[in-house]
């Protein structure tokens, strides 16, 4: 005989009334359940997940385009479905080979700067002799203007796909350290943690089991956000001429568009990696926000 | 603490983040693979010659060395030479400043002058119809990509429906009035593509700063006392609720309105250092690209003590203490 006998079915009006009465299931199923009745978080959710199908199964949608096509700028039909470049290459493929190549860049840039930014926030937290230098670096590259420094680097270091994640990771740790750090300064002086210091001298294992998980949701949250800000940099970047200028990219169809003098006659070579920009970013904001909402109700009000 | 200290402070972190900026932009000059005298030379040129570049340069020198030097430089405003234009850096950059400068401003100020009646208007009735729709627009208004704002607007405004020219800041063989008319003709288009991918932002904050400011008690208070719901709303509420859209301005709009003026003047090919830079990404022009990193992060610190100190003007509580 199992443990895991079914538990009786709960009447939704007694639920209602006692609230203590959903507290049995996890904090994370409950936020779930919360989040799955937003209609805006869960068109959000599928937006992004299929652009991150395009992105991982565009070898199979479209072939890569390259060399020439024989319709330069034509509009899009049946066999073009987004039209054709000025090489007469399908605007179709680019995309999504384009999708793949941001979504890469956007995910590998968030990661790097999520765990370093984090690694400094909580860090600092905890070591508050740290905290005043990684405070005072935080707060200076805040105040410069990121674009510009990102131009600066990029074109020092030649643009390749591993120099645009590692300059858009460079210069978007901060506000991930800053995000984070605020709140992990309030976990560490939670009487928990001075708890956990009676029972262990390892300040990773604290940091590890209570100080991390206490920052989990805002570092989820700071992945969507990260990765859509870094989509816009990668963006701009190859809208300069700084990307990869080996692979297709969204930015990189408006960069060649704008080259070839094409954007004034063929409406649909912009059109259509803009809506991919803007629904990649507007996905992943309103995914964030019904997240919140669903982590903590109360915010809804204000 | 006087205000006095408090603007001395401010203009100390200001002239600290300067520093920051230079002492960054100095290490990755020397540090980074883009070996200058690799940038400005052929790579066919004997090694005789190249030494003779690099004393040239006084990039023979240890980093300490070259550090002084260039600050002292910096001091003097000798920003380099551009590799591509041949002529002192910041000439060039003199001559492109004013451009976005007008430009970043005129988008300021309609951010502005849209911005606060609209959160306005959203916060006093929060949760009506009006209230969502800006919610909606605002939210949708941050998730533009600036390029695509201003190829739209150019595609619409300025090519089918021909309102508005399409490039440059102004129109050749005007004098006088004619040529005012031209230049701010130029500017609608460039300048609506910044206000609108920012205008989300801003409106957000002041809705929301108000909306906090009317739960207050003084709100209630004044209420209370017959005090008119509209001198309420725009008299006392929205003094306390500038104050967070003031630090706004200063810190993020200005940021990202450089990042947004960079690609908005490449679109319209507007003669001002973001095309400056475009043009010099295509040649590899360093000096250039240095250059104009640090006069924007000098105009942005400048913004910000600005912002700071008006800050400090409207906050009785600055002058009693931090």
């Amino acid at each position: 005989m199992t443990m895991t006998e079914p538990t009786p079915p709960v009447d939704p009006v007694l639920q209602a009334a006692l609230p203590a009465a959903s507290a049995v299931d996890s904090p994370a199923r409950n936020t779930w359940r919360r989040f799955l009745r937003e209609p805006l978080g869960v068109a959000a959710l599928v937006v992004l997940v299929s652009l991150v199908f395009v992105a991982v199964a565009a070898p199979l949608l479209a072939d890569y385009p390259t060399g020439y096509g024989n319709a330069v700028l034509s509009p899009p039909s049946g066999a073009n479905w987004f039209g054709t470049d000025s090489l007469g290459l399908d605007v179709y493929s680019e995309v999504v080979w384009g999708a793949r190549q941001s979504l890469l860049v956007a995910a590998a840039a968030s990661v790097i700067a999520i765990v370093f930014g984090t690694l400094l926030a909580v860090l600092g937290a905890y070591f508050r002799r740290l905290d005043a230098v990684i405070s005072v670096v935080v707060d200076l590259t805040l105040s410069l203007p990121v674009l510009p420094l990102m131009i600066l680097v990029a074109a020092l270091i030649g643009p390749s796909t591993i120099t645009i994640i590692l300059v858009i990771a460079a210069f978007s740790w901060p506000e991930v350290t800053r995000v984070v750090r605020s709140q992990a300064l309030a976990v560490v002086r939670l009487p928990y943690v001075d708890a956990a210091r009676l029972m262990t001298s390892s300040p990773a294992w604290i940091i590890r089991r209570h100080v991390i998980p206490a920052v989990m949701p805002l570092i989820l949250v700071s992945v969507v956000l990260t990765s859509s800000r870094a989509v816009l940099s990668a963006a701009g970047l190859a809208f300069l001429g700084l990307g990869d200028p080996n692979t297709w990219s969204w930015g990189r169809i408006l960069y060649e568009a704008q080259q070839a003098g094409a954007m004034s006659t063929a409406w649909w070579l912009p059109m259509f990696p803009s809506l991919a920009i803007f629904l990649l970013v507007l996905a992943s904001t309103l995914l964030s926000t019904a997240y919140n909402d669903a982590r903590n109700p109360r915010r809804n009000k204000s | 603490m006087s205000l006095l200290s408090f603007v001395l402070k401010r203009i100390g972190r200001g002239l600290l983040t300067i520093w920051f900026a230079v002492t960054v932009t100095f290490l990755m000059l020397r540090l980074l693979p883009g070996d200058p005298a690799i940038a400005i030379a052929s790579t066919n040129m004997t090694p005789a010659i190249r030494a003779e570049l690099l004393r040239t340069y006084g990039l023979d020198q240890p980093l300490p060395v070259q550090y002084v030097k260039y600050l002292g430089q910096l001091l003097q405003g000798n920003l380099g030479i551009s590799f591509s234009q041949n002529i002192p850096v910041t000439d060039s950059l003199m001559e492109m400043l004013p451009w976005t400068l007008l430009l970043v401003g005129a988008s300021l100020v309609v951010t502005v002058l849209l911005g606060i009646p609209l959160g306005v208007a959203a916060a006093a009735r929060a949760g009506g119809v009006l209230d969502r729709l800006v919610q909606v627009v605002a939210v949708t208004g941050q998730s533009l990509f600036v390029p695509s704002v201003g190829i739209l607007l150019l595609y619409v405004f300025g090519l089918q429906l021909g309102w508005f020219p399409i490039g440059g800041a102004y129109t050749d063989g005007t004098y006088g009035g004619a040529w005012y008319v031209s230049v701010i003709s130029h500017l609608v288009l460039p300048s609506l593509s910044l206000v609108l991918v920012q205008l989300g932002s801003y409106v957000l904050t002041v809705r929301s700063t108000l909306i906090e400011a009317l739960g207050e008690d003084y709100v209630t208070l004044a209420h209370a006392n017959g005090l008119p719901g509209r001198r309420v709303l725009w008299k006392h509420a929205l003094r306390n609720a500038l104050l967070p859209t003031t630090t706004l301005i200063g810190l993020q709009i200005c940021l990202y309105l450089v990042g947004g003026v960079i690609l908005i003047e490449t679109v319209y090919a507007y003669p001002g250092i973001g095309r400056g830079i475009y043009d010099a990404v295509i040649r590899l022009d360093f000096p250039l690209l240095q250059g104009a990193f640090l006069l924007l992060a000098a105009v942005v610190v400048v913004v910000n003590m600005i912002t700071d100190v008006v800050y400090g003007l409207l906050d009785p509580r600055v002058k009693v203490g931090s």
